[in-house]
């Protein structure tokens, strides 16, 4: 039995055993594609375990591995609850965007996946690395590193289109950005932090700067306060928060093929998330509270947040290409979790009746962690129904789209899930996650003024997020079919993509629908994580948290002021469909189909269909100045006019 | 036993709805007639258009008829589980099942319905009507939602019984509840999609928006859910506003309950008959300028007063 530990090391090596076996393999794009899944579905198996283990029995401890004595370093390795969680996120969505590639990459002609494959199995073995290293500095940069170059190779995967390339440049210039700063805020620590205390060994090691802290806390409060700026910047650009985000998100996701869309936005950008966790909570010991300005931190990234959410979704309402709106989601998403986490930090240091914000701040994590699970899961599939659209109209290009649903019915079907759950419909996942969010933030009142209109501004744009989404689904499934639909089923007879590519939609889709319905599953899997992780502020949230969660009971937080059972709304909801249903059937009248009411005309036109640039017009007129205002495009009819 | 009260309570309430709210909207029919100076049709002509278009042909119009229907059965089903959340004389049937945050996202849900149908539908008119609708969402959705905030940040508790309790006046004093009484009377006719604000359907100009291609038995479902709609939201706004008389004994409480519905209803009436539909961006900067009251409003609140 291996420890978590060495299942860790063991699925980065076989995934770097992995990219040298497919680059070998990458004359037939299919064996490539199958070892490629082979090799991210054996990580899984190694991974799913050692996750359990920990969340069901408790850590084992740091594990060094490859020493080096010369230089005075090794490769600590440690999987506690937190990281067990996103690692877990990282084979969800790793799995079925690996099997997803096998069928997508034969659609490119032109490329080899030999720049394809290889590169995949990289940045998933580094993202593994980085969640789980505790290494701030030299080991931290090699997995930074190990993402950032195969990241930049495969969003330039198309480098035939400048554009594509143009989006990697940035992204590339970006994430050294971020990883400097975070380097030189971890050097800022472990320095100051040594000089404070007198030297260590393993100067750069999580714990050691932990241990220094307290000290440091009270010498160099300005040297640390400018440490830890540089790791809300350093990982604030990594997930793609306001301002940094805006700079390269948008080009790179759409830039890069739908599966690795997948997987920037369902996991990479995650790992910023799970820095500035890791960092902001886990890092300060409990005991240094006082002296650590926990609530301005709070208050800067719950308004940083809230900021990333309304700019990211009012500029995704405006985009009329389908990858690029939901980049710009990612965006508006990430602030939901941001918002979380500053609820959290600001609610944690909150004066009040022994503990009851406590419970409050730990609430708010719990959304933030399960918002982070769900943005995963739900943006995976959306960037994989993306994908479908692309690989059966040849267009990311949403005005030229309309009526696939009778097309592609199971994509249909699919997309609808994932476009409900990040609209946070409730039975969806995303709506169980935002709720523990709005309760955090607005019960908080009593502990930071500013939360309430924090929360406010998250419902506001969840309905921004609603518009979004129903722009994005009707013109592509529904509304009429366009003529490059109708040219393209003409030609291929049929636009529904095949079983290799449905079944991780499916999958996707399915968790979605189990979490929305039973998010009891999710909040004991993220207070298991939580209690699995006692280190820094962790062990004071694990022990505040007091909602309780029950599969048929549903949820419930703030000592029972706040409920929300998703089973009972089903069962009720699903009786009134049936009563309507009877109802409607009751007069007995028959059904026809024929063509719609054209209002006199004789036929609808091409350039008569409504399409996505014409919605919301008045909305996108009065934000203009929020920018994100797409570029209009040669070939575009002129003379359509926005209403 | 613990479950038959809220069996019993939230049958009554979806029955009561759906019996009631056709006599509103007929109510409404002849009062506006006669303040116009028209005849006006029966008191109970709404029940028998529900009636006709019942039986009525369904002619489906749209690519994806699939969708139509599900839309149809969203609407008026989530209209009814709604009824089950809101307290109608008595206490909220599923008030263990859910929260006031979960009534903000029902009613969203509910104009969901109309949405996909008109996406589904397809036809230019309907698409207007639905971008049009979901923008009068985007803007009613915070008023709604403060107006709750505020009553759950006063009462500490997001609770259905608590919060549509006139929690709003809670707190140190009754000024962010005042307000947002105000906010809300001064929106209440958007929420029920009745003249001045009933832009998505403009049966003058765009010809009932994302319900034009509908016809029988799905129009008559629509017209349900659209009438329920005007019942469901006066007893919101009595329960988060006018809580005063609800806890008499049963049938004076229950009656009291009605009565205040029904003078909402002849308020919405008033209103609607005397005056002129806005257009789209008037009422946007209109519901604008709202909500920035609305949002004094929660930070009053959230300062205790």
């Amino acid at each position: 039995m291996l420890t978590p530990e060495q299942s860790v090391v063991a699925a980065i090596l076989l995934c770097l055993a992995g990219a040298a076996l497919t680059l070998l393999t990458s004359r037939s794009k299919a064996a490539a594609g199958w070892l490629a899944f082979a090799v991210t579905a054996g990580s899984a198996a190694l991974i799913l375990p050692a996750v359990w283990q920990v969340l069901a029995r408790g850590p084992a401890q740091p594990a060094r591995f490859f020493p080096l004595p010369a230089v005075g370093f090794a490769l600590r390795i440690y999987v506690d609850g937190l990281t067990s969680l996103f690692l877990l996120l990282a084979v969800l969505v790793a799995v079925p965007a690996s099997l997803y590639s096998i069928r997508y990459l034969e659609h490119y002609a032109d490329y080899s996946v030999a720049r394809y494959y290889p590169y995949f199995l990289l940045f998933l073995a580094a993202m593994f690395g980085l969640l789980s290293t505790t290494d701030m500095m030299w080991f931290f940069f090699i997995f930074w590193q190990l993402m950032t170059l195969p990241g930049y190779a495969l969003i330039r995967f198309e480098h035939k289109n400048p554009a594509n390339i143009r989006a990697a440049n940035k992204f590339l210039v970006m994430m050294e950005i971020a990883c400097a700063a975070t380097m030189v805020g971890a050097e800022l620590l472990a320095v100051t932090g040594a000089a404070a205390t007198g030297g260590a060994t393993l100067k750069y090691d999580f714990d050691t700067v932990s241990a220094n802290l307290p000290a440091m806390l009270v010498t160099r409060p300005a040297a640390t306060a400018v440490a830890f700026g540089l790791f809300l910047v350093g990982f604030g650009i990594k997930m793609g928060m306001w301002p940094f985000g805006q700079i390269w998100l948008p080009d790179a996701h759409p830039a890069a093929p739908s599966p690795v869309s997948a997987m920037l936005s369902g996991v990479m950008i995650k790992t910023g998330v799970y820095g500035l966790i890791r960092y902001f909570l886990w890092l300060v010991p409990a005991g240094a509270q006082a002296d650590f300005p926990l609530a301005n931190w709070g208050w800067l990234i719950a308004i940083l947040g809230t900021i990333t959410l309304f700019t990211g979704t009012m500029q995704a309402l405006k985009q009329e290409q389908s990858k690029r709106l939901l980049a710009f989601h990612s965006i508006g998403q990430i602030g939901y979790i941001l918002l979380g986490a500053g609820a959290c930090l600001a609610l944690l240091p909150a004066a009040g009746p022994a503990g009851a914000f406590h419970a409050l701040a730990a609430l708010a994590l719990f959304g933030a962690l399960f918002h982070v699970l769900n943005h995963g899961l739900f943006k995976a599939l959306l960037f994989l129904n993306a994908g479908s659209l692309l690989h059966a109209t040849g267009t990311q290009d949403l005005d030229k789209m309309g009526g696939l649903m009778k097309f592609m019915p199971l994509t249909a079907i699919t997309c609808l899930v994932a476009s409900f759950s990040i609209s946070g419909v409730p039975l969806f996942n995303g709506f169980a996650s935002k709720w523990s969010i709005y309760v955090a933030t607005i019960q908080g009142a009593g502990g930071a003024k500013y939360l309430p209109v924090c929360g406010v501004i998250a419902i506001l744009t969840s309905a921004l997020t609603l518009a979004s989404f129903i722009k994005f689904y009707g013109v592509s499934f529904l509304c009429r079919s366009s003529a490059l639909v109708k040219e393209q089923a003409a030609r291929h007879g049929r636009l529904e993509v095949g079983g290799l590519m449905q079944v991780p939609q499916v999958f996707l889709a399915a968790v979605c629908v189990l979490l929305g319905l039973v998010p009891a599953l999710a909040f004991q899997l993220i207070g298991a994580a939580l209690n699995a992780s006692r280190q820094g502020f962790g062990t004071t949230l694990a022990d505040a948290m007091t909602a309780t969660s029950g599969s048929l009971t549903g949820l419930e937080a703030a000592n029972n002021t706040a409920r929300f059972a998703p089973l009972v709304l089903a069962i009720v909801l699903g009786l009134m469909f049936a009563v309507v249903r009877f109802v409607s059937k009751l007069g007995g009248a028959r059904r026809r189909a024929d063509a719609p009411w054209l209002c006199g005309y004789a036929r609808e036109a091409e350039c008569h269909r409504y399409v996505a640039h014409n919605f919301y017009g008045e909305i996108k007129r009065y934000f203009r100045w929020l920018g994100g205002t797409p570029r209009t495009r040669p070939g575009r009819q002129p003379g359509l006019k926005e209403h | 036993m613990k479950l038959l009260g809220p069996i019993f309570g939230g049958v009554f309430n979806v029955a009561v709805v759906l019996l009631v709210a056709p006599f509103c909207e007929g109510l409404l029919r002849k009062l506006t007639a006669r303040i116009q100076s028209r005849q006006g049709p029966p008191v109970w002509q709404a029940y028998f258009d529900l009636l006709k278009l019942l039986g009525k042909e369904d002619i489906e119009a749209g690519e994806s008829p699939f969708m139509q229907r599900v839309a149809v059965y969203l609407s008026l089903a989530t209209v009814l589980t709604i009824a089950c959340l809101v307290p109608m004389g008595f206490p909220a049937p599923m008030n263990n099942a859910g929260d006031a945050l979960l009534l903000i996202y029902l009613l969203t849900l509910a104009g969901v319905g109309t949405l996909l149908a008109g996406l589904a539908a397809g036809s230019t008119f309907s698409l207007l009507g639905i971008s049009r609708e979901m923008m009068t969402m985007i803007a009613l959705e915070p008023l709604f939602a403060i107006a709750i905030v505020v009553g759950a940040i006063h009462a500490g508790s997001f609770r259905l019984d608590t919060v549509l309790h006139g929690a709003v006046y809670g707190g140190g004093s009754a000024w962010s509840g005042m307000v947002m009484l105000a906010v809300l009377l001064l929106s209440f006719q958007a929420f029920v999609q009745r003249v001045p604000f009933d832009i998505p359907e403009a049966e003058t100009e765009i010809m009932e928006g994302p319900l034009m291609e509908y016809s029988g038995p799905k129009l008559a479902l629509f017209k349900w859910a659209q009438m329920a709609k005007l019942v469901i939201y006066s007893a919101l706004f009595v329960g988060l506003f006018l809580p005063w008389g609800n806890e008499l004994i049963f049938p004076l409480g229950w009656l009291v309950f009605w009565a205040k519905v029904f003078a909402l209803v002849l308020l919405v009436t008033l209103v609607a008959a005397t005056h002129a539909r806005y257009r789209i961006d008037q009422a946007i900067r209109y519901f604008a300028g709202l909500l920035a009251v609305a949002l004094v409003a929660l930070i009053l609140a959230s300062y205790g007063f």
